[in-house]
């Protein structure tokens, strides 16, 4: 992964001194409340319900199981022992001092990690496939390319006060779209073109919160090297143009929608004129150095399928479900990809104790060449682990909660803090998810079921992504009482779209009651190997709206 | 007199932001930028123009603006972050050699992007302590991107 060097740790040091300053300059008055919002926001510290809230950075989800111990070890003396993992790959810390932040983020740094533009109304964390680099028929790794869009965006002085929050994902490969780039300011899909060089479709004006909307392409192929300086021309238009009266107006999405994709682009292109073949375009030697950061790691000649893992596969019925669900190909004949869970019955949907933070970077030492990733869906992911070792690496992982074999079913579900936790949300989401667990606890059932994308989110702002998951809840206040609002027929994926509102909201206690009618309409609708979504797309909502609002006989 | 930062010197303002349409019109004044091209055969001496957020610096295309002395920019809210475009636009692509001024309410926090982007004089509103500003008057030592002071960004310097 991406190692800092003098110049890279020099930048993080000095912002820990910078916000240090900040943070004494708040606390004797010298800064108003007003001042120092968007600057703590724009190093990831909100004031929540109950104390401020941390977002930690992970560029692109990777870290090293040093800098995990170091977030176990963060979280036991600034928080209260653990962590929740975000669906943008980050990680928040839930009880944090304000007074103690400076602090934090100097013990950050030593591991070469920090909180930069992680909230406020800049570049925030580019996100990616959480299997990029170990799966075969990606077309190139996305991480050097995160990488450089990860130094482009820090600190980038022209865009740090933008109209409202702007995030990148990058897509490489056809077949998954795993860091749901179509709902995000931009989406970058990397492609090759006829004469095999590499550059990006790019999609702009997609997003979640209170207006959904599925991105739009702007350009279907450019070249690398003009990269930064087409997302320049494309921030310098939104940052002049957007909207800075209504924040609910204010994305990139719907300046996008009002100028209409024709007319954006024309003025993205006429910005980009005059910055293309500039000193922003990126050198071959750049690609080069950062690709180098990313090279396989020692790898074993093996072979697929080795005998341990057959013999096991046949003996054990526990072990084959989770090889089935939670691990994946590789692109290494005897490794596979496995994905520690973080959906444990009882706990919050991507919370993680320092116990099991600690935990998994052992795992990771031991069976992944001390490497590990933050998926999207809140889980962790152990890219390179020997099929040989499986076995093993089963059996500590189950001990340590992360061996749930749900990954992709309908309880493996995205869930925000929610009312719980957050200022913002209008209800609670996690007592929502640890009702779903209660109810769909069999794991026969839930196999049947399939492959079913349920995201929970406290409120409009989306943070649990409701509109794009399958079946989506959304926590609404009504009059002071807590009810949730159900849409099916969301996805994040390349076929990605925004769930339709089922209808009228439901009371608390109702949720996994409606969740259970919606899959018996399915499971008496589906045709075989049909997915829900599939299904949900070829029958519409009509009969799934009849099931849930039919009066008890 | 009013003092402001320019060059990372505190100094006497010997200009006026002229932000009421009734003030008078001297040789000192900074007017807007739009009633300067209305007027601009008419409106005789002045000091420079400022720009609201909004304005762009589209309408300042193919104009000699080196008789302008100052060209401000003003922030509404200091979260406004059009003016970083403008002043950039300004240097890079109208090729403004003189002084580019913020004005507003922008805070001593932003001196650092402000500095990147091309600014190099501060007016503060009143209740702004100088002194500490000029503490914060220094960009990081290390930017990722090219800006108004180097074009090249890291790629190209390391």
């Amino acid at each position: 992964m991406y190692q800092y060097d003098a110049i890279d740790q020099q930048l993080v040091e000095e912002r820990v001194a910078q916000y240090r300053d900040q943070t004494r300059r708040y606390l004797n008055k010298e800064l108003s409340e007003e001042a120092f919002l968007p600057l703590r926001l724009q190093n990831g510290l909100y004031i929540q319900r109950h104390a401020p809230m941390l977002r930690v950075a992970i560029p692109y989800g990777m870290l090293s199981s040093t800098q995990l111990r170091k977030l176990a070890d963060i979280s036991l003396r600034y928080d209260r022992s653990y962590g929740h993992f975000s669906t943008r790959q980050n990680l928040q810390l839930n009880w944090p001092k304000l007074e103690d932040v400076p602090d934090i983020l100097a013990e950050l740094a030593e591991v070469q990690m920090h909180a930069v533009q992680t909230s406020g109304n800049c570049i925030r964390n580019t996100t990616t496939d959480q299997y990029a680099g170990v799966i075969a028929d990606e077309i190139v790794d996305p991480r050097p390319y995160c990488e450089l869009i990860r130094q482009w965006s820090t600190f980038h002085p022209e865009f740090a006060f933008l109209p409202r929050k702007f995030k990148i994902a990058v897509n490489a490969t056809e077949s998954a779209d795993r860091a749901a780039t179509q709902v995000h300011d931009i989406g970058l899909h990397i492609k090759k073109n006829d004469a095999g060089e590499i550059g990006f479709k790019i999609i702009v004006g997609g997003g979640l919160g209170r207006t959904p909307m599925v991105g739009v392409t702007i350009t279907e192929f450019m070249p690398r090297k003009d990269l930064l300086t087409y997302l320049d021309a494309i921030l310098r238009v939104y940052n002049q143009n957007g909207n800075r009266q209504n924040k609910y107006k204010a994305r990139i999405k719907i300046l996008v929608k009002a100028l209409g994709i024709e007319e954006f682009r024309k003025r993205v292109e006429a910005e980009w004129a005059h910055l293309k073949g500039k000193e922003s375009t990126v050198p071959m030697s750049e690609f080069d150095r950062l690709s180098r950061f990313f090279s396989e790691p020692a790898y074993e000649a093996l072979t697929n399928q080795p005998q341990e893992l057959i013999s096991k596969l046949a003996d054990s019925a526990g072990f084959a479900r989770w090889y089935e669900r939670n691990t994946f190909d590789h692109k290494k004949p005897g490794y596979r990809i496995v994905t520690l869970t973080l959906k444990k019955p009882g706990q919050a949907p991507g919370d993680a104790t320092a116990e099991q933070m600690f935990k998994a970077a052992d795992l990771a030492d031991k069976f992944g060449f001390g490497e590990l990733r933050v998926s999207h869906e809140q889980n962790l992911v152990l890219a390179d682990v020997r099929q040989d070792q499986l076995t093993e690496l089963w059996e500590v992982a189950k001990e340590f909660g992360f061996a749930t074999p749900t990954l992709g079913l309908l309880t493996d579900m995205i869930c925000c803090p929610g009312g719980d936790f957050c200022n913002l949300a209008n209800a609670k989401s996690i007592p929502i998810a640890d009702q779903i667990q209660d109810t769909f606890n069999d794991l026969d059932y839930l196999y049947d079921l399939g492959n079913i994308d349920l995201n929970i989110s406290g409120c409009m702002n989306a943070c649990g992504h409701h509109h794009v998951g399958n079946i989506g809840i959304l926590g609404v206040d009504k009059k002071g009482e807590e009810f949730y609002q159900i849409s099916i027929g969301g996805a994040s994926g390349h076929d990605a779209s925004i769930g339709k509102i089922l209808g009228p909201s439901f009371g608390q206690e109702e949720v996994s009651g409606i969740i259970q009618k919606l899959m018996n309409v399915y499971v008496e609708n589906r045709s075989e190997e049909e997915r829900f979504i599939d299904t949900y797309r070829r029958v519409g909502i009509t009969p799934f709206k009849e099931a849930a609002y039919a009066k008890a006989n | 007199m009013p003092k402001l930062i320019k060059n990372g010197e505190i100094i006497d303002n010997t200009y006026v932001w002229l932000q009421d349409e009734e003030q008078e019109i001297t040789p000192n004044s900074i007017v807007p930028a739009q009633k300067w091209l209305a007027e601009k055969d008419s409106i005789g001496d002045v000091a420079g123009i400022w720009l609201e957020a909004g304005d762009g610096v589209e309408c300042l295309q193919g104009l000699d603006l080196s008789e302008l002395d100052v060209i401000g920019i003003n922030f509404p809210a200091f979260v406004d972050g059009r003016g970083f475009s403008y002043a950039r636009l300004l240097k890079e692509r109208l090729n403004y050699k003189g002084e580019i001024r913020a004005l507003g309410n922008f805070i001593p926090d932003q001196l650092g992007y402000l500095l990147r982007v091309g600014f190099n004089s501060f007016q503060f509103n009143d209740e702004v302590d100088l002194e500490k500003a000029l503490a914060l008057h220094r960009p990081l030592s290390i930017a990722y991107q090219g800006d108004v002071t180097d074009p090249r960004p890291i790629f190209l310097r390391r």
